[in-house]
């Protein structure tokens, strides 16, 4: 099976970054690919819980990264120091993400080999 | 005058950039990404409650809430939209991008 990592450095909202990684996501998941979503930089605050945009007339995109469980996106990796120096931990995110140190983030951008950046 | 920040300090210098040199008194107003400098325990949140002795500083709550942000750092007033406007009203607005 191929494998791709789709991985979001930019917050969302802000930029239309994240919104289109996660229309790529829904776009390629319909081909059974081994998808894992990593998220570094601004982009952990991507799954941050309770986002309501509706003041921005947006839709909540952490609740869209939620729903991709049901098209068979399971793995979502999280670089913990990103994470921890923006103040935030694992539970306040909308799903159990694999918070991962440098060394296991650079192991798996290493062990998927093709990355999808955003 | 009135200074905005729209952009998160770990990715970008402008929050520290602006702390050197903003006069005392003159508010700061945090939107878009830049309401992610109103989170406590976040890398630089000390240095938001220090400019707060000199400087008032404001959220845009449409921001907030739109990125899930509950907690908000002590002494930052988050303001809607027309709160917004009235600092416009009676400010040079200088947007540090």
């Amino acid at each position: 099976m191929e494998k791709v990592i789709v991985m979001l450095r930019k917050a969302p909202y802000g930029s239309v970054y994240s919104a289109e990684a996660f229309r790529t996501i829904m776009g390629i998941a319909v081909f059974e690919m081994d998808i894992c979503v990593a998220l570094i930089d601004d982009g952990v605050y991507v799954l941050v819980k309770d986002q309501n945009p509706e003041k921005l007339d947006m839709k909540p995109l952490g609740d869209g990264f939620l729903m991709l469980k049901d098209f068979n996106v399971n793995r979502f990796v999280v670089h913990g120091e990103s994470l921890f120096e923006r103040g935030l931990q694992a539970d306040d995110l909308v799903l159990d993400a694999e918070i991962v140190d440098n060394e296991t983030f650079t192991k798996i951008i290493s062990d998927y080999g093709r990355v999808l950046p955003f | 005058m009135l200074f905005t920040i729209n952009d998160s300090s770990i990715t970008s210098n402008s929050l520290a950039s602006l702390l050197r040199i903003i006069p005392a008194g003159d508010p700061i107003l945090f939107y878009e990404d830049g309401v992610y400098n109103a989170m406590p325990g976040a890398r630089d949140a000390q240095n938001v409650i220090d400019a707060m002795v000199r400087n008032p500083i404001y959220a845009l709550d449409a921001d907030v809430e739109a990125r899930g942000i509950k907690k908000i750092i002590t002494g930052i007033n988050v303001i809607n939209y027309d709160g917004f406007v009235g600092l416009v009203e009676n400010h040079e607005v200088i947007p540090w991008l």
